[in-house]
């Protein structure tokens, strides 16, 4: 936008928001260097708790809220914010799946874990509750997922949203990305990846290093999550006696990571060859 | 009786308030509250594998994300009896000096020199502080480019592992951080000079108790076993729980440290204050220049700390470089057993971080994590009330309270969302 027009037109009103998270994608919005004084001259940030003081709190064009749902704080918050919002976007795991605090979820009673890290302690404060993401409450209009985000993804997006325009979601796993980068598949090193059923996005930045992928941007659509399993617990074979078969356990643990409750009903669903449930 | 509250405690990591309850020119009680939601990651990864205990701690935190990888490491590494070769130890060395510059610069200049300078955020001091907001700017991502490097993203990269890295960074791109760290040591400087001739406000100074890690041979630096307090007793890092004692307190879920009952400081200042004298080249000239007896007892010091510290950092890259490239890449250590305990230590930005371990038959047992502003919490409410209470009894405004209780509690960059204990608190 020229200087002129800024004067003349109004710029799209933003607010940038975090509920229970590690506030890593609104750090990876701070770390955009290049960027961030364009960010604050293409749209008014009206509110950015994390990085300015003066936050004003009213109607918005566009709402980015970061982390997951994890107190009552957190629900009220995120219903005052979708109220006087027209888009809400989710931005980072947390928000997208419930991130890595959702991963126990559906395994182990809240109350039980709360206990085992602060002992029996009678409460002067509400109970805390267990880790949700944004969708489970409200409508959230886009998704910007990763642990943390892809910066440039959201770059991307929020230019778009501030032109008006919608965004463009991406519909293959990580996979996709790691053959362009022309990776050795770690599957065949026997190692338990999570590519396959994975969102790309990230330019499959872990295999790149050669460490498999832990799922961190979540389920990719129609994933096939009971082929990915199946394979994992099945590595044997007679062309490749080294192979070892991985603990169905263990392969849950990994896709629930930051699956959270996606992942957990996918796999719930599917019915894995040689698993012991 | 009336609250003088300070709803969201702006340009921190996490949801924080303050909250004065006041009865005339009377404090009645002050609360440093958190307002995050409890995210309970010690019972995340247990009966999972160290592997996937090491993906999910760093998420703890963004800013520190490396500082919970590479404790994390050392404690699982003591579990697993896995003694890392030299280039993995330098490679470590040099993404927690990475992390030390983007932490530090982030803090210094964008969320702490607007308050000193008297403006709502950084980017508009833009007008008369271009400079400062540039070169800020410029650290902040170049710690972010070493940390890119070492760990494969800037926040929450996986490239470090049990035994040693996913891969190498090549001699070449090793050169070029090492070249760009040398320009750099002007701005330090800049921002040292800045700060340490800054006047700040006394009235609420008090001498507090430091502790941090304590490296071998009379070095200054962010990782040892061994842990030193400012009254000069020393213990291993294995007796974590005989100063971080915890204790939980019904009005918060953040649980509390105290040494020998009485609050202590962990971060910046409690390393420059306990290990100053150690540092060496310019980091050590700016120490000399600027070293004051009022460190021990006024936190708005930290921000001086940190920038000296931001020197060092800059300053060791090209230390670390120079031993990386003349070594081999390598392999992965292999665990040599599957059982086992252990306790890591690393100095993170904002304090000792300790995570402590216990692995049964290649499963985590037990999970213990220790963060810095779990540990500071305390001392951030005593002097919190000190200043409250001066300033009540002299008669202030409420908004004059209220920016000057946040300046103290920014001075301490808290991280709150280390909510691995912190917790949501009623908001009244």
């Amino acid at each position: 936008m020229n200087p002129e027009d800024r004067k003349t037109k109004q710029l799209p009103k933003v607010g940038i928001y975090g509920l229970t998270s590690c506030a890593g994608d609104q750090l990876t919005i701070v770390n955009c260097e290049d960027q961030i004084l364009d960010i604050f001259g293409s749209a008014e940030i009206s509110s950015f708790l994390m990085a300015k003081s003066d936050n004003t709190e009213g109607e918005i064009d566009v709402a980015i809220v970061e982390g997951s749902v994890s107190s009552k704080g957190d629900l009220e918050m995120l219903e005052d914010i979708r109220k006087r919002s027209k888009v809400l976007i989710a931005l980072g795991n947390c928000a997208c799946n419930g991130g890595p605090q959702a991963a126990c979820v559906a395994a182990e009673d809240h109350k039980e874990r709360m206990k085992q890290v602060y002992g029996d302690v009678k409460w002067s404060l509400p109970d805390p509750i267990d880790a949700k993401p944004l969708s489970a409450y409200v409508k959230v209009d886009m998704q910007i997922t990763g642990c943390p985000i892809d910066k440039w993804e959201f770059l991307r997006a929020l230019g778009r949203l501030v032109k008006g325009d919608g965004p463009i979601p991406i519909s293959y796993p990580v996979c996709v990305e790691c053959k362009y980068n022309e990776n050795e598949c770690l599957l065949f090193k026997n190692e338990m990846c999570l590519g396959p059923i994975t969102l790309a996005g990230c330019n499959s930045v872990c295999i790149n290093h050669n460490i498999p992928c832990f799922g961190c941007r979540g389920a990719v659509i129609e994933a096939n999550v009971a082929g990915e399993a199946e394979m994992l617990v099945n590595m044997k074979h007679p062309q490749f006696p080294d192979r070892k078969n991985f603990d169905y356990q263990d392969v849950k643990n990994r896709a629930m990571m930051y699956g959270g409750n996606t992942m957990a009903e996918l796999l719930d669903k599917a019915k894995v060859k040689g698993a012991k449930k | 009786m009336k609250e003088i509250k300070v709803e969201h405690l702006a340009r921190v990591e996490g949801h924080g308030a303050i909250t004065v309850e006041v009865d005339g020119r009377k404090v009645k009680d002050v609360k440093f509250e958190v307002l995050e939601g409890p995210r309970l990651f010690e019972t995340i990864t247990l009966g999972k594998t160290p592997a996937e205990n090491l993906s999910v701690v760093p998420r703890i935190c963004a800013i520190c994300t490396l500082s919970h990888r590479y404790a994390s490491l050392r404690g699982l590494e003591k579990c697993l009896d896995i003694k890392i070769p030299e280039k993995t130890h330098w490679m470590r060395e040099l993404m927690l000096a990475g992390e030390a510059i983007e932490s530090h610069s982030l803090h210094v200049y964008l969320l702490a020199l607007p308050d000193l300078l008297g403006y709502p955020n950084a980017v508009a001091m833009v007008t008369k502080y271009a400079d400062s907001v540039v070169q800020g700017l410029t650290l902040k991502k170049f710690g972010n480019s070493i940390m890119e490097l070492c760990s494969a993203r800037a926040t929450h990269g996986e490239n470090p592992i049990i035994g040693g890295f996913g891969k190498f960074p090549t001699n070449e791109k090793l050169y070029a951080i090492a070249d760009q760290a040398k320009t750099l040591i002007p701005y330090a400087e800049g921002v040292i000079d800045i700060l340490g001739n800054m006047q700040y406000p006394t009235f609420f100074e008090k001498e507090t108790v430091f502790a941090c890690c304590n490296p071998p041979d009379n070095q200054y630096g962010l990782v040892s076993d061994e842990i030193i307090l400012s009254d000069g007793k020393k213990f291993s890092c294995e007796d974590y729980t005989k100063i971080t004692n915890e204790r939980v307190v019904p009005h918060s879920f953040a649980k509390r440290s105290l040494y020998k009952n009485s609050p202590f400081s962990v971060g910046s200042l409690a390393r420059v204050n306990n290990l100053g004298d150690r540092l060496q080249e310019r980091a050590g000239d700016a120490y000399e220049k600027y070293k004051n007896a009022r460190w021990k007892k006024n936190p708005v010091y930290n921000n001086l700390a940190q920038a000296i510290e931001l020197l060092y950092a800059l300053e060791q890259v090209p230390v670390y470089v120079e031993k990386l490239v003349e070594l081999k890449d390598p392999p992965i250590v292999k665990p040599k057993r599957q059982s086992g305990k252990g306790t890591g230590a690393v100095e993170a930005p904002r304090g000792t971080l300790y995570h402590s371990y216990e692995v049964k038959d290649g499963r985590m047992a037990k999970v213990d994590i220790i963060t810095p502003t779990a540990q500071n919490y305390e001392d951030i409410e005593k002097y919190l009330r000190l200043a409250a209470e001066y300033m009540v009894s002299e008669g202030r405004k409420d908004d004059d309270v209220r920016f000057q209780l946040e300046v103290i509690a920014r001075a301490y960059d808290p991280c709150i969302s280390c909510s691995a204990h912190l917790v949501k608190l009623v908001r009244k």
